[in-house]
């Protein structure tokens, strides 16, 4: 708890920061944002009408006071754009996007943890040399292009799963699963060739520790020695990765979403960018940014599940 | 004057006005596609033939109309509100407000400008008053009655400054007549004022409704149009469902539609040849293509006016020497363009704002329009590059130099090169610059630019068209190229309902155009709506009074016609 209360402070201070910086470079982008959505054919009046209508007349410090006082009170304003609550826009869309990041997360995970420690375990050796230049084959191949490869082979060809579309967990879980495979198979796939290169790298260290052999001495059997005695102390990398692959999740979800024709936070926040819906861009970047604090804060945490030496302040190095 | 007399005649497949809203359609497409313009032969609708020149209509047996049924269509975006006046309307949005919306006037097959949702729309002698009759007894999906108060009040909301309308309704003003009529008075003759009614402009909402919703007005539309709004998820789905008070007897047949916005055009195609779609809009040439050989789809394809182009600033030197200009345009090989653009031994190169089946298309505009001759087009920038007093300021002999801007797409950022590299061989030393689409058109708009790949030519009037493109201080005259003959055509054709009258005109404006270079063509667009075969009469709607409708215009469909045998 007090490490929560300790990471408070500085989170809000973070918040504000991104939400300034965020409010300061967007207004630097070229293109009048009055411009871009009265549309080519307005004259200037009309255009000063949405300009005025949008605040985009006052001072930039103006806005930002502004925009905090109504953000404190949940108020992040209504879109440019659309015209809809941003909080509503996001509200909408951030579950789409946590989801299959989750999903993509789990599945890397899932292959990840076997493969790197088998890689590791067989360090040298035919698995690992296999393993390891299918992990560098697959970093190699970016998601979009996993994404129509996954389109062309389950959904055109075997049909098992839809190209594009979604289904809210809500309506129907087991088409909301088959709508939020293939994007998370996408993005999943990069991530687990890092995620398994990782847990070999660390492992392959832990294995060669003194308890591990120690372990050996015992007589305890290879599966148990891995997954019970070595994982853990190996995780530590993994799981600070995972915790800052959350950018990397949501950068992939940008073009993942707009391919599979998936309603998420990423495509909110390009079409939010192309169109100079400022107060969109704003909200989406703080809500990022409040996502990757908590993440960390959680990461944190979980550190101190896997060392409990942490939790007491004797943190390794 | 009965709605026939003063309707402008245009041939079949041609017409598509709009210029309110259609920002995003008007560059994202910027220099996109490619298309058409040519001779008449080429363009021409030819039934069933893969890998035809010019637009096919490719489709199975169309039967009888089934009642019933639902379909899912793949749109290329999703639209930002579905209010008129809020909404920017492009293509994919237009579609979908053909299903919520009806429009007070439609373009027929035979291109005239003829009365829909209005029963009459007649002006006085001048064409500066023109006075609009509704049909009675027809009711918005909420019960409120279509009424002259209605139109009023939409009136207001859409002619305010800052709305996508705004710029429609200019100086315009109006007046209830009636408990059904209303007149509106123009600044200043406008033979062309019915256009503005085909679109955002003339799709009557509940005003009721409107005031109900409020600021979220724009989720939750009501109109008068066969489909009424059931659910909407911002880039997912948006259901609609049968108007079973629908004011035209017997329509629609569907009893559903759900819209989703696909934008990825691959992923759309995928998804309609896997069967998740029962049809989709698109305007990339290559998939055009290929649907073509798609088993079990059937295919309305359409070319328009829209072509791929390459904008000059006329302000800007070096641009501002006409020298510069004819030698850019004569050293561009359109082929080559067009073939990088994915419509190569498909669309014809155009000449000119009007398609070759447009009636304003002019075929002595197309035979003067500067061939491709590098030779040529190398003598014309010597006598620039040779001149002392040459507008850019550079020492005789230094060689010229233009920044050409595009956009970051694959096809637009290959054509780019093709340019570098054809002018750089009459030695212009092009400067390469990606800029994505807000900056794009608001330099454009600024004048900030010297050379621009744009998107010309709006299925439309001629001279709302010119008068946007050349008309001094109009915000898209992107070139800043005016003239007064030009200017005094386009003012000639507003005050005149005849046609060969203002084919004259503006085949002399656009020839006046041409010869200044002040852009330069690749070819137009085809466009296409493609459906699963039990999706039929995609291009088969009709008037109120039964008489034939059009097509499917650049991926838009009239819905209440359409119906489906998978019930």
């Amino acid at each position: 708890m007090r490490l929560v209360l300790r990471r408070a402070l500085p989170a809000i201070a973070t918040l504000v920061a991104v939400a300034f910086l965020t409010m300061m470079l967007t207004s630097l982008l070229p293109g009048d944002p009055a411009q871009t959505i009265a549309g080519p054919e307005a004259d200037p009046e009309d255009v000063a009408a949405v300009r005025e209508d949008l605040r985009l007349d006052e001072p930039l410090p103006t806005r930002f006071v502004g925009w905090v006082g109504d953000a404190v009170t949940g108020d992040l304003g209504r879109s440019y754009r659309t015209n809809q609550p941003v909080a509503e826009a996001i509200t909408e869309r951030m579950p789409v996007t946590i989801q299959i990041g989750a999903m993509a997360i789990g599945i890397a995970l899932l292959v990840a943890i076997p493969l790197g420690t088998l890689s590791a375990y067989k360090a040298g050796g035919l698995a690992d040399r296999a393993v390891t230049g299918v992990s560098f084959g697959l970093l190699a191949v970016p998601s979009f292009m996993m994404a129509i490869l996954l389109i062309l082979v389950f959904a055109e060809t075997l049909g098992w799963a839809p190209a594009t579309g979604w289904t809210r967990l809500t309506a129907d879980p087991v088409e909301n699963f088959r709508s939020a495979i293939l994007p998370a198979l996408a993005l999943a796939v990069g991530e687990l060739a890092v995620y398994t290169r990782l847990l070999r790298a660390d492992m392959v260290t832990t294995l060669q520790q003194d308890s591990i052999t120690m372990a050996r001495a015992k007589g305890l059997s290879p599966a148990r020695i891995l997954f019970r005695h070595a994982l853990r102390p190996s995780s530590f990398s993994l799981l600070t990765v995972v915790g800052l692959q959350i950018g990397a999740i949501l950068s992939g979800a940008v073009l993942v979403e707009t391919l599979f024709a998936v309603p998420g936070l990423g495509r909110l926040l390009v079409d939010s960018i192309l169109q100079r819906d400022l107060v969109m861009v704003q909200g989406i970047a703080v809500v990022i940014a409040a996502s990757f604090v908590v993440v960390n804060v959680v990461v944190d945490l979980l550190y101190t599940l896997l060392d409990p030496r942490i939790r007491h302040g004797h943190a390794t190095a | 004057m009965k709605p026939e007399d003063w309707s402008l005649r245009v041939r079949r497949g041609r017409v598509r006005l709009v210029a309110f809203g259609v920002a995003a359609a008007l560059v994202a497409a910027a220099c996109g596609g490619s298309d058409d313009s040519g001779d008449d032969e080429a363009a021409s609708v030819e039934e069933g033939v893969e890998g035809a020149t010019g637009a096919i209509r490719d489709v199975s047996e169309q039967g009888e109309p089934v009642t019933g049924g639902s379909i899912t269509f793949g749109l290329e975006a999703e639209t930002t509100s579905w209010l008129p006046g809020e909404g920017q309307f492009a293509n994919s949005g237009v579609s979908v407000a053909y299903a919520l919306y009806d429009p007070l006037i439609k373009r027929s097959a035979d291109g005239e400008l003829k009365p829909y949702l209005a029963e009459s729309m007649e002006p006085n002698e001048d064409l500066t008053e023109w006075t609009l009759t509704l049909r009675p007894d027809i009711q918005f999906h909420d019960g409120t009655p279509l009424d002259a108060a209605a139109l009023m009040s939409n009136f207001e909301q859409l002619s305010a400054d800052g709305t996508q309308t705004a710029s429609a309704f200019d100086g315009v003003t109006m007046e209830v007549v009636d408990d059904l009529s209303v007149r509106y008075t123009l600044p200043a003759p406008d033979s062309a004022f019915p256009a503005v009614l085909t679109l955002s402009p003339g799709w009557p909402y509940s005003p009721t409704a409107a005031a109900a919703n409020g600021a979220d007005a724009g989720a939750n539309p009501v109109g008068t149009g066969p489909f009424v709004f059931e659910s909407w998820e911002r880039d997912n789905r948006l259901v609609l469902r049968r108007n079973d008070n629908y004011w035209q007897e017997g329509l629609p047949y569907l009893d559903e539609i759900v819209f989703r916005p696909i934008p990825d055009e691959d992923t759309r195609m995928s998804s309609l040849t896997s069967g998740d779609i029962d049809g989709m809009m698109s305007l990339r040439q290559s998939n055009i293509i290929e649907l073509r050989e798609a088993d079990g789809i059937d295919n309305y394809e359409q070319i328009g006016n829209s072509t791929g182009s390459n904008i000059f600033n006329t302000a800007e030197p070096p641009l501002d020497d006409i020298r510069v200009r004819r030698a850019l345009a004569m050293a561009t090989d359109q082929e080559q363009v067009i073939e990088v653009l994915g419509g190569g031994g498909v669309v014809p190169p155009a000449t000119q704002i009007f398609g070759p089946d447009d009636p304003y298309y002019s075929e002595q505009v197309a035979e003067d329009w500067v061939d491709y001759d590098p030779e040529a087009a190398q003598e014309e920038l010597q006598a620039y590059v040779d001149d002392p007093e040459r507008s850019d300021g550079k020492a005789p002999g230094d060689p010229v130099a233009v920044r050409y801007d595009c956009l970051p797409d694959a096809s637009l950022v290959e054509v780019a090169q093709l340019f570098q590299a054809l002018w750089s061989t009459i030695g212009v030393e092009v400067e390469l610059r990606q800029v994505e689409q807000a900056t794009h058109i608001n330099e454009a708009i600024q004048g900030d630019y010297q050379v621009k790949c744009w998107r010309l030519g709006i299925d439309g009037d001629p001279a709302a068209v010119m008068d946007a493109y050349y008309l001094e201080g109009s915000p898209q005259n992107f070139t800043r190229f005016t003239d007064p003959q030009v200017t005094e055509n386009i003012e000639a054709m507003k005050a005149t309902t005849d046609v060969a009258e203002r084919q004259r005109l503006a085949a002399e404006a656009m020839s006046i155009v041409n010869e200044n270079v002040v852009q330069t063509y690749s070819g137009g667009t085809l466009g296409l709506v493609a459906v699963q075969d039990h999706v039929k009469n995609i291009d088969g709607w009709t008037y109120p009074d039964g008489s034939e409708g059009g097509t499917a215009t650049q991926g838009t469909v009239v819905w209440a016609n359409v119906w489906t045998t998978e019930g």
